[in-house]
């Protein structure tokens, strides 16, 4: 890097010693823009978390210090444990069923041969591309139990009304459906460009010998594709975990606080003004999060 | 590709196949599962497309019709009443123009100073590069929520709950876009720089007049993630700027949906109903047609906002 850059350097200064001071200030005024927005809105609001994470402050008045208390309170509360248990549920409905249900369409839509693969692409990203909270409410009218459409189809085949957002058993449920149907498209079109690197030849040879469309799935693509599947289970792994908005417009956290996500729980104590308590809970959750990105990039590692 | 070895064994299995036995081996792939695909990928299509299409086609009907038979639809039947008293009953207007202001503002905030900043750190070297990059990189791996009692608090201070400001300035330039950017710039052969400078252009002249054309597709693809992002933010806003002058149309939307969950006590629950779906429609169809026209960028900008973040 230096030895290339100090010929034209020289060169430089010699031919314009103007343009070499500015050479030398420019990157500075670049990135100032950057960095102050950088320092205003992400570096200080964290060390301020921080800091609060370690205090009982409500917002107003004095803050006091409390050392690990927060952190232990949260560590020792019910509600807390809880949180995390519905966001590990949540993650068991959504990521498996997404993952296969994208593998297989990312695979069928890769064939080049297929018609209609340009349509079919659009369609399963429109979901993507729809604000979150309007396809949220259209779910809450969905999934009414008394006037709802899809209550209705299950009546027109003869199926019992289920209470999809008013009871514990069906709201995770609810909610999964609607994650899986907004960022599956999304998933689909990550794999779709981790195959685009699979070399074709080697389907031509597993053709050769005879393997199954499904044989070729299991055993060429799944493994070769398993970078780019590991890095989908880690976003959505962070995405569920963070999950806040599905939860604040359709069911509030409820019913019985079945669906009260660990992001939608750091957002009570925001409503409470338990600043002090919602800073140490991020701290822990972001604690989390890394923790299980980790633990995916071992898994990932591990096999390599 | 340049030595005959490379060539070989990159063509060679490719060749052996057809040369040996010319059809036999794809066609078990391609013609018979054909029809089993179309069909499962067409059930899927329409698991996708039905909530949205439904919705749309539901704001049209009688706010009573909508909850007593939630899947007809009757062509005679058609109203445009749910949108009429959505309108007169939620800020709908002020929610499209807050939104507005601050896609706009917060757009060019971002598009122009993101790829600036990114420039000087693929393209110079300066004091403390390392150390302000390897920050930006600590960012992208934090979770949004941990900045939002620190960022609303410090809205407080400044005085900027309910403001414009508070929404278009936090957020902006992100760490995501300086990221990618980057990326892009490294990119860009550093003797095409090097000529313009030779030939008498000032380092700004060369990021506007070298650098934006050549990453063109990629600010393309960072512009519709930008207004993707910007356009369906809700978290921040609802927190930040809730009230009826500042809301943006995410929250707007999210208020009606409160009512329906029985915030608002005595609201008629087809009445709200309606007026929900109407607004929902109505917040979908920019995307959505943004979306159709701008496929290709939308796709790529999916695509590098998910792989490089």
């Amino acid at each position: 890097m230096t030895t290339t850059a100090l010929p034209s350097a020289a060169r430089t200064r010699r031919r314009f010693s103007g343009p070499r001071t500015r050479r030398r200030l420019a990157p500075y005024l670049f990135v100032m823009p950057f960095v102050v927005i950088f320092l205003a809105f992400s570096v200080y609001p964290l060390i301020f978390t921080a800091r609060l994470s370690f205090t009982n402050w409500h917002g107003t008045g004095a803050a006091e210090w409390v050392g690990w208390g927060n952190y232990a309170y949260l560590l020792s509360s019910p509600a807390f444990w809880s949180s995390l248990g519905n966001s590990a549920v949540l993650w068991l409905l959504i990521v498996p069923v997404q993952i296969a249900l994208a593998v297989i369409v990312a695979v069928l839509l890769d064939s080049a041969k297929l018609r209609l693969r340009g349509m079919y692409r659009v369609a399963f990203i429109v979901p993507f591309v729809t604000p979150l909270v309007a396809v949220a409410q259209i779910w809450v009218v969905l999934f009414d139990q008394d006037h709802g459409a899809v209550n209705a189809l299950l009546g027109a085949v003869g199926l019992p009304d289920i209470g999809w957002l008013t009871t514990s058993a069906w709201s995770k449920p609810t909610l999964a459906l609607l994650f899986l149907w907004k960022t599956t498209g999304f998933i689909v079109i990550i794999l779709l460009s981790g195959l685009q690197s699979i070399d074709r030849s080697m389907y031509e040879a597993a053709d050769l010998d005879g393997a199954s469309p499904a044989r070729q799935l299991w055993s060429i693509t799944v493994p070769l594709l398993r970078r780019t599947i590991m890095f989908a289970v880690v976003l959505q792994t962070l995405a569920v975990f963070q999950m806040f908005a599905e939860p604040f417009v359709v069911t509030q956290g409820g019913p019985y606080n079945s669906t009260t996500t660990a992001g939608y729980y750091l957002y009570n104590h925001i409503t409470r003004a338990d600043l002090g308590t919602g800073a140490a809970n991020s701290f822990l959750l972001v604690i989390l999060v890394m923790i299980l990105s980790l633990a995916f990039v071992r898994l990932l590692r591990a096999k390599d | 590709m340049t030595t005959p070895t490379v060539l070989d064994s990159a063509a060679g299995p490719e060749q052996a196949p057809s040369l040996s036995r010319p059809s036999t081996p794809r066609r078990p792939r391609r013609s018979r599962p054909r029809i089993g695909t179309h069909a499962f990928l067409l059930v899927l299509l329409v698991a996708f497309l039905a909530p949205v299409a439904w919705a749309i086609v539901s704001a049209f009907k009688p706010a009573n019709d909508i909850i007593r038979d939630p899947l007809g639809f009757d062509p005679s039947a058609f109203t445009l009443d749910n949108f009429a008293a959505m309108f007169h009953d939620v800020p709908i207007g002020q929610g499209f123009l807050n939104t507005a202001i601050v896609l706009v503002a917060k757009g060019a905030i971002t598009l122009f100073f993101a790829p600036l900043a990114a420039y000087a750190f693929a393209k110079y070297d300066f004091a403390g590069k390392n150390l302000i990059f390897g920050a930006v990189l600590v960012t992208l791996m934090l979770p949004t929520i941990v900045l939002i009692i620190p960022l609303l608090l410090e809205m407080k201070t400044f005085g900027w709950v309910n403001t414009y400001q508070a929404l278009i300035l936090p957020g902006s330039v992100d760490a995501f876009a300086i990221f990618w950017m980057r990326q892009v710039i490294a990119a860009v052969p550093d003797e095409l720089l090097d000529a313009a400078r030779v030939d008498g252009c000032g380092e700004f002249g060369i990021f506007w007049r070298v650098v934006v054309p050549v990453i063109r597709p990629g600010l393309a693809g960072l512009a519709v993630l930008t207004i993707m992002n910007i356009y369906n933010d809700f978290v921040w806003p609802v927190i930040v700027a809730s009230s009826d002058r500042m809301a943006t149309l995410q929250v707007v939307l999210s208020t009606l949906a409160q009512n329906i969950t029985g915030n608002r006590i005595g609201a008629d629950y087809a009445t709200v109903t309606g007026e929900l779906l109407a607004a929902s429609s109505i917040a979908l169809i920019p995307l959505l047609v943004l979306f159709i026209v701008l496929q290709r960028h939308f796709i790529n900008g999916i695509l590098a906002g998910s792989v490089k973040g």
